[in-house]
């Protein structure tokens, strides 16, 4: 399940307000307003810096939705 | 280097074919794939899976002079395909996956577009798409005869005698000066404009150009971009086949996502030349980490080539300084200048040298003067594009198409033997920009110094994203129709992100609406109308009702009004940012 703290990264920066928008484990990045392939950077960058976290582009490219996103930060984290 | 008057083939088929037989077991393509082994193919085993899909398509009635539309994702399958097409004499057309956010009537909309002016004869792609595209296939309006999937086909069986007479045949029927490809300018939905090119155009073109880096045997090119794109379709892909060198071919989605798959395909096969759009230094600079960059060696680089979108030299520096330290040379810091309209190419920097940089007075520029300072309160660096390539003009015209003096900026015209005849099927497009006197205006300005061109700007309003054409008319179109947007009074245009490398595309609409909530549901409306289309709106200014200013036309002015919003204080136009 997503965390509250994943959608309030991805929604901060792409400047949307999380009340209003859905964002679930199904959810893939081309459905979010704004998430383009320049922004997936910043997205990214985002996420590590505020987890203390760092991905592998390999990584990464294996999550296919938020759900895998949010997969691969908890096992990031739990280390 | 490559002695270019030494290869045989006046078609591109026969030049594939002279590679088959003189160097079959050269590798021709290494399709690469993230944590997989690569793909090779030969030009042997390339040229025979082509022979097959060759006759395949003679069979389910391709003809000569067709057009065959690809939308196919990265695939091994595809580049034999591809060449299999050209080996009847029908012309290839790449077009883009649609990306998930595009919406299928507007994808739809889109072919029906491409297909009414390009003509597409036939669509081949990919049994996913089948139930989007199959409905635009069975209108009885359109150009296409029918959609195919040639990833199903199969091409177990040997091709018999009589079958490789009859291809022989039909080869021996096609002429040099004869359509070879059709590729778009790239763009969104409406105003993609067709260009064809025949097999002397590229022929010329991969000569030309080759020379101009001096491209040799050993070369390998190492590629990410997408192949509907001129630099991937041509620099990538054309020049290395029509070459006898070898091509790493990467997903451009793939890549997206993890960049760090172009070094890692680099420093595996030792590539040495690539050509990128100017963003993606920036993103490769920023995202790779020195983890990621453990294993990597960028030594083999010999050319880097910054192409698609304005140069900038602050890219350069960020990518040099990141990347010395696993072997990146200065002297692999190059630049283009290139447009489908002339195959590609039209001035590269030189082999072995970083691009120049000038600095020039910028309050002198805005008046189309070049004057060198060394004021760093009114200098702008301007990176040089290189000189011109053989059999290819240049001159720099004021706006009535006349020459401008020596030290004169202004549109940037071309005249190559590798250029376009006009737009299919767009005369009225074709008039604007090919003067009678053969002389392209790219619409592209620029200024030369010590025979280098430079361009510092465009005539146009079109936004370049990440080395995408996108043409304000289309977002503009698509925001109009969003609810409580006032119809007709929307401009959209581009804004620089000197952190990403590149343009945003960002809008300004007149509403109604006054609170701060319905602003934000409103920008999210935007936004999605944007997605519906596949382009990203980075930024929505809402305005009230009369805030815009018309030019002359009567249409809301997109110059007269980015001017206006520069105005900080300006309290009544909304933004989230």
């Amino acid at each position: 399940m997503i965390s509250d703290r994943l959608k309030k990264i991805i929604c901060d920066e792409l400047y949307l307000d999380p009340s209003t928008i859905e964002i679930n484990d199904e959810t893939e990045a081309p459905q979010v307003p704004g998430w383009d392939s320049l922004n997936h950077a910043n997205i990214i960058v985002a996420i590590e810096k505020d987890y203390g976290v760092r991905f592998k582009g390999l990584e990464v490219l294996k999550c296919n939705n938020v759900g895998a996103l949010q997969a691969l930060v908890d096992s990031k984290v739990s280390k | 280097m490559i002695d270019f008057s030494s290869l045989q083939g006046d078609t591109l088929w026969e030049r594939w074919q002279y590679f088959a037989q003189t160097t079959p077991d050269k590798e021709a393509i290494i399709h690469y794939r993230a944590a997989a082994t690569p793909i090779r193919l030969t030009y042997s085993s390339l040229l025979e899976a082509a022979n097959k899909f060759s006759l395949y398509l003679k069979n389910i009635g391709v003809k000569k002079g067709d057009v065959c539309a690809i939308i196919i994702r990265h695939n091994p399958d595809f580049y034999p395909f591809y060449l299999g097409i050209t080996g009847i004499g029908a012309l290839p057309s790449v077009l883009a996956y649609p990306n998930p956010r595009l919406h299928p009537d507007k994808f739809r909309q889109g072919l029906s577009g491409m297909a009414q002016r390009s003509g597409l004869d036939w669509i081949f792609t990919e049994t996913d798409l089948e139930e989007i595209i199959e409905p635009f296939v069975e209108d009885k309006e359109t150009t296409v005869n029918e959609l195919f999937f040639p990833l199903e086909w199969d091409l177990n069986r040997e091709l018999s005698d009589e079958a490789i007479q009859e291809l022989s045949e039909i080869r021996a029927a096609i002429k040099s000066d004869e359509p070879m490809l059709l590729q778009h300018s790239s763009g969104t939905t409406g105003l993609q404009k067709p260009v064809v090119l025949s097999h002397s155009a590229i022929l010329s073109h991969v000569e030309n150009y080759g020379k101009s880096i001096e491209l040799s045997e050993d070369d390998k090119i190492v590629s990410w971009l997408p192949l509907y794109h001129d630099m991937g379709l041509i620099a990538a892909y054309h020049v290395a086949l029509a070459s006898g060198v070898t091509t790493i071919q990467i997903d451009p989605f793939e890549w997206v996502l993890a960049p760090i798959l172009l070094f890692m395909a680099a420093s595996e096969e030792k590539a040495t030349l690539t050509w990128l759009p100017n963003f993606a230094y920036n993103l490769m600079a920023d995202k790779l980490s020195d983890e990621e960059m453990e294993d990597i060696s960028l030594e083999s680089f010999r050319m880097i080539v910054n192409c698609s979108e304005p140069v900038r030299t602050e890219s350069h520096n960020k990518f040099l300084n990141r990347f010395k330290e696993f072997g990146l040379k200065e002297s692999t810091l190059g630049a283009m200048y290139a447009m489908a309209e002339t195959t590609l190419t039209v001035t590269q920097t030189e082999v072995g040298k970083r691009a120049t940089e000038v600095s020039i007075d910028r309050e002198f520029l805005s008046n189309g003067k070049v004057v060198i300072t060394n004021d760093e309160t009114k200098m702008r660096i301007c990176v040089s594009s290189g000189k011109i390539i053989d059999e290819c003009e240049i001159k720099i015209v004021d706006e009535y198409r006349n020459e401008v003096d020596r030290d004169g900026s202004g549109e940037i015209a071309v005249k190559s033997i590798s250029m376009f005849s006009g737009y299919r099927n767009y005369p009225e497009k074709t008039a604007e920009v090919l003067g009678d006197d053969g002389w392209y205006y790219t619409g592209d300005i620029g200024f030369l110094y010590n025979d280098e061109l430079y361009v510092i700007g465009r005539k146009k309003d079109v936004i370049i994203v990440a080395g995408n054409n996108i043409y304000p008319e289309d977002v503009e179109d698509i925001v109009t129709k969003v609810e409580n947007v006032l119809p007709g009074r929307v401009i959209a245009f581009g804004e620089d992100d000197a952190e990403l490398g590149t343009e945003q595309v960002s809008v300004v609409a007149e509403t109604e609406l006054k609170t701060d909530e319905d602003f934000n549901k409103l920008r999210l409306e935007i936004l999605r109308a944007g997605m519906s289309i596949n382009v990203n709106i980075n930024e929505v200014y809402l305005a009230p009702p009369r805030w815009l200013i018309k030019s002359s036309s009567g249409k809301p002015s997109r110059k007269a009004n980015r001017e206006r919003l520069k105005n900080k204080n300006n309290e009544q136009v909304w933004s989230r940012k």
